[in-house]
């Protein structure tokens, strides 16, 4: 149910205010008509009975006087004229008196005054009248004597002539001013009547516009803190009914928008913080990608040279098969060959053990690189084959250094220079195999790290998963290179045991080697592969952190334009 | 004491319970003997309350009854209204209520007059107004009992002057005015006593003045001559100048005498000094000259009322009057209020004690009721509230009693 006036709207309050104004004007007009009705009346009346009195009053002085001067004019010359004249203005004289004491507007006190008088004139008139006969008879002195005693009754009468004068003309005064009062009165209450209605108009009005301009100006306050994206709620208090609508329609939109930036806020914020984790992973991925590149170049340029030692070997097999005292040479740069792998290994496997820590840490979120690093892991595999092949060759090497200082022990004087080749063979194959089993150890501590890292990447996320593919096509191509130096060491061993009968040995030798040689150039090619591998996964991080950056920057550029907004 | 009276407020078994009412009188009057009046006054309330006993528990009804009682002349006047209120009260009041005389003396002068006009006026309880006595003081009274808005009704026994006749519709009389005197007078001396010269003394009041008019217009009328006419009031030293003048006019066969009993008395005693002749003529004004130290045989006076005139009522009142003061008479006007308190009681009794309704039942006796039956005749009222069909009675001085002249 809705009020029948509802008071909260401004056209209500315009429109009671306006009636409030009109009906206050009309009040005033009322009144000043009243006052003048009034006023208006009074005078008639006081005016008609002031007239009255003082006409009444006028004529008795006027047959007063004239009975008097008739009733002197008669001790003068004693005529019926004057006689006449004295008794008609007595006559007179009574007769107004008898009127003015009819008439009802006379005062108490003019009453009296009349009724005094009357008396005084009824006397004034006997003792001139007596004077008069006294005359009549002839007895002046006695007339004279009653004369005088007739005009101080005749004095006393004037006196109360004037005294009747001044009253009629003290109450003119009186009503004067009690009419100037009236007035004033009346004038006054208009005054305040009016000063009333423009106050309570003004009132009126000064509410109105306040009712108007403070609403508008809350509304403006909150307008502008909308703007300066102050979007927290505003307190608009009461307000006109019409006004009341547009603050809510501003609360309504406020909250929509406070509801907006609070989840673009929180979207940004995580986006931010992805993105940050982002960056930093892709930084590390760089990292590690540049170690595993750099590290697979080093296992490749170590490859090479175990071609190219695998080469010589192959050539100091040869000299073997045509000179035996090569064939230590060969067999002792083999070995060298050997120590070279087992350092090299040994530094791989340290750089892949330190990507592997840097996998482990990464490989939560990035499934490609933990993909790599299994790759690695398996590419280690063939390492450790290259290992056993080099010990195969080692001891290979080591009984054909027997073999050729028993031989150098038969041929006498002059197969002692041979039995020192031979010895010295055999001291390389013996180096070569420690060395061959200290790079097998490393490789097997790095195996276990790399297979530690590679769990840890399997466990992670989709993203680490090409990172550990690469290691595990790392360690692939160290198992291959391993496998393949323990195919040389086997080959070795044969080429050493049959080097000096059979050419054959040393073809195989040959053969072996230069199977070693490409098995070789294969794990070159295949650490060429993970650096490429590498490479490219470090491009693809580069990438990725290029826009994990850029991600980075527009969360930080979104969080500026929501940290303008205080939801 | 002297500007008090007492009134019984209230009446239980035999114990009375007298309060005193404050009132305006001649107090303020420095001058007037007001000691008899005062005690008269009292005297007169006690009695009414002793002789009408304690028949009622009600309020008593207020009349107001106004008059110089200070003087002899309206002694007549106070007693005849006491004795109505005795009367009355004694056969069981009005309506069972006691009838009260509030009693103020006007001392016969127009300020007083109004003065104690005021003091009943103002007094809601007072029903009407018994007076006043003369013209001069019923005029100067009307113009109170007539305005504001509680007019009061006042019914004059005596005042006689035409003005009388104009004073408001709440003044009336019992008695005929100074035309009719006038005229009767002005009859009975060209007709009766074959008078065709008068000489005219007047007391130069609207009394006097009014009777000189029309007796003057009158006599003038039938053929006589006004030889003389003078104005006389306390002021005047002596009368024998107007009357030594008489006889420089040529001399009168009367005199009229308009005007009061003091100055009756003085002008009668001046004519027996001077051994003067002449009929003397008077209008009601010097009603108690009958009984006064100067010879006054002889002289006629016209009268409202005279107490031997016939009516078993008049019979009934005289003798009752007569009882109560120890044998006296009353004149016209102790007739004339004994016949107004007798008259307010039945108006009261028929419509309350409104005044604008006893006011208004007044003005229709006569005419839409009954005339009422007094003492000193049938009563009606015309439209100005003067009696309507009343003659005057001419009596004269005999054995210093007042007899109708023509039963002579």
């Amino acid at each position: 149910m809705k009020p029948l006036v509802a008071l909260n709207t401004l056209r209500t309050r315009i429109v009671l205010g306006e009636a409030a104004l009109v009906a206050g004007l009309v009040v005033v007009a009322a009144i000043g008509i009243g006052a003048l009705r009034t006023v208006r009346n009074t005078v008639t009346q006081e005016v008609e009975s002031l007239t009255a009195i003082s006409t009444q009053s006028s004529t008795l002085i006027t047959a007063l006087f004239e009975q008097m001067r008739a009733a002197e004019q008669y001790l003068a010359d004693g005529s019926l004229e004057a006689h006449n004249a004295f008794r008609s203005g007595g006559n007179a004289a009574h007769a107004i008196q008898g009127r003015l004491q009819a008439l009802p507007d006379l005062s108490e006190s003019d009453r009296l005054v009349v009724t005094q008088m009357e008396a005084l004139q009824a006397e004034a008139e006997v003792l001139y009248n007596y004077a008069h006969a006294q005359l009549d008879l002839g007895r002046r002195a006695d007339a004279l004597a009653g004369a005088r005693v007739a005009r101080e009754h005749a004095s006393e009468l004037l006196r109360l002539v004037g005294l009747l004068s001044t009253s009629q003309s003290t109450r003119a005064e009186a009503t004067a001013r009690s009419l100037e009062q009236a007035a004033t009165d009346r004038e006054m209450l208009v005054w305040t009547v009016l000063a009333a209605s423009i106050l309570i108009a003004a009132a009126i009005a000064v509410a109105l516009l306040q009712s108007v301009e403070r609403p508008l100006a809350r509304l403006a306050a909150a307008a502008r803190r909308f703007g300066d994206g102050d979007l927290r709620p505003v307190a608009l208090g009461d307000m006109p009914a019409e006004l009341a609508d547009l603050g809510d329609a501003m609360d309504r939109l406020g909250g929509s928008l406070r509801v907006l930036v609070n989840e673009v806020s929180e979207e940004s914020e995580r986006m931010a913080t992805a993105a940050q984790d982002l960056s930093a992973i892709s930084e590390q991925l760089a990292a590690t990608a540049t170690d595993v590149s750099t590290a697979m170049d080093e296992v490749s340029g170590g490859a090479h040279q175990q071609v190219s030692g695998l080469a010589e070997s192959a050539e100091a097999a040869e000299s073997l098969y045509a000179a035996a005292k090569d064939a230590g040479m060969v067999s002792g740069r083999a070995a060298e060959r050997g120590a070279d792998i087992h350092r090299l290994a040994d530094t791989y496997g340290s750089d892949i053990g330190a990507a592997g820590n840097a996998l482990i840490e990464l490989g939560n979120l990035v499934q490609q690189t933990a993909n790599q690093v299994e790759q690695l892991d398996k590419l280690s595999e063939p390492i450790y084959e290259f290992i056993d092949l080099i010990k195969q060759i080692s001891s290979q090497t080591n009984l054909l250094a027997l073999n050729a200082a028993i031989e150098a022990a038969r041929a006498g004087e002059r197969g002692i220079g041979f039995s020192v080749v031979a010895e010295e063979v055999r001291q390389l194959a013996d180096t070569s195999a420690q060395a061959a089993d200290q790079v097998s150890g490393t490789i097997t501590t790095i195996r276990d790290q790399v297979t530690a890292m590679a769990d840890t990447m399997a466990a992670g996320k989709a993203q680490a998963r090409g990172v550990g593919s690469v290691s595990q096509g790392a360690a692939e191509a160290l198992r291959q290179i391993v496998r393949v130096v323990q195919e040389i060491e086997t080959e070795s061993k044969r080429v050493a045991g049959q080097a000096e009968k059979n050419l054959t040995a040393v073809d195989r030798i040959k053969l072996a080697l230069r199977s070693a040689s490409e098995a070789a150039q294969s794990h070159a090619s295949s650490s060429e592969e993970v650096a490429a591998a590498a490479e490219q996964q470090g491009a693809s991080t580069q990438e990725m952190a290029a826009q994990a950056a850029a991600l980075n920057r527009a969360a930080d550029h979104l969080r500026a334009l929501v940290k303008g907004f205080r939801a | 004491m002297g500007d008090r009276a007492f009134s019984v407020s209230r009446c239980a078994g035999k114990a009375s319970v007298i309060t005193l009412r404050a009132m305006v009188s001649a107090k303020e009057r420095p001058g007037t003997p007001l000691s008899y009046a005062a005690s008269l006054r009292t005297l007169a309330v006690l009695t009414g309350v002793g002789l009408s006993g304690c028949g009622t528990s009600s309020e008593p009804i207020l009349i107001g009854l106004a008059g110089p009682f200070s003087q002899q002349t309206a002694q007549s006047m106070l007693l005849a209204a006491q004795l109505a209120a005795s009367e009355i009260n004694q056969q069981g009041g009005v309506n069972g209520r006691q009838l009260q005389l509030v009693v103020q003396d006007d001392s016969g002068m127009g300020d007083v007059a109004v003065q104690v006009a005021r003091s009943f006026y103002d007094d809601p309880d007072i029903v009407a107004v018994v007076g006043h006595m003369n013209s001069r003081a019923t005029l100067a009274a009307a113009r109170v009992y007539n305005g504001g808005d509680k007019p009061v009704v006042e019914i004059s026994p005596s005042a006689s002057s035409p003005e009388v006749s104009d004073a408001g519709p709440y003044t009336f009389r019992v008695c005929p005015d100074d035309e009719v005197h006038g005229t009767q007078l002005a009859d009975w001396a060209y007709r009766h006593l074959a008078t065709r010269r008068v000489a005219v003394l007047y007391e130069n009041d609207a009394y006097g003045r009014g009777l000189r008019a029309t007796f003057s217009r009158e006599f003038a009328g039938l053929g006589g001559q006004i030889v003389t006419q003078d104005p006389f009031s306390t002021v005047l030293p002596s009368f024998e100048p107007y009357l030594t003048r008489i006889r420089l006019r040529g001399g009168a066969d009367a005199i009229l005498f308009a005007g009061a009993l003091e100055e009756a008395e003085r002008m009668l005693s001046t004519i027996n000094v001077l051994r003067l002749d002449q009929t003397i003529l008077s209008g009601d004004g010097v009603g108690g000259i009958e009984t006064s130290d100067v010879d006054a045989e002889g002289t006629f006076v016209s009268l409202a009322y005279v107490h031997d005139q016939p009516g078993t009522r008049n019979e009934a009142f005289t003798s009752a009057y007569q009882r109560a003061t120890g044998g006296q008479l009353p004149d016209h006007r102790g007739a004339g209020a004994y016949d107004i308190v007798y008259l307010l009681s039945h108006v009261i009794e028929e419509v309350g004690t409104n005044r604008q309704r006893v006011r208004d039942y007044l003005s229709g006796i006569g005419t839409e009721t009954d005339m009422f039956s007094g003492v000193t005749g049938s009563i009606g009222f015309d439209a100005n509230g003067d009696i309507v069909g009343r003659n005057v009675v001419i009596a004269v001085v005999q054995d210093n009693r007042l007899v109708s002249a023509a039963q002579r």
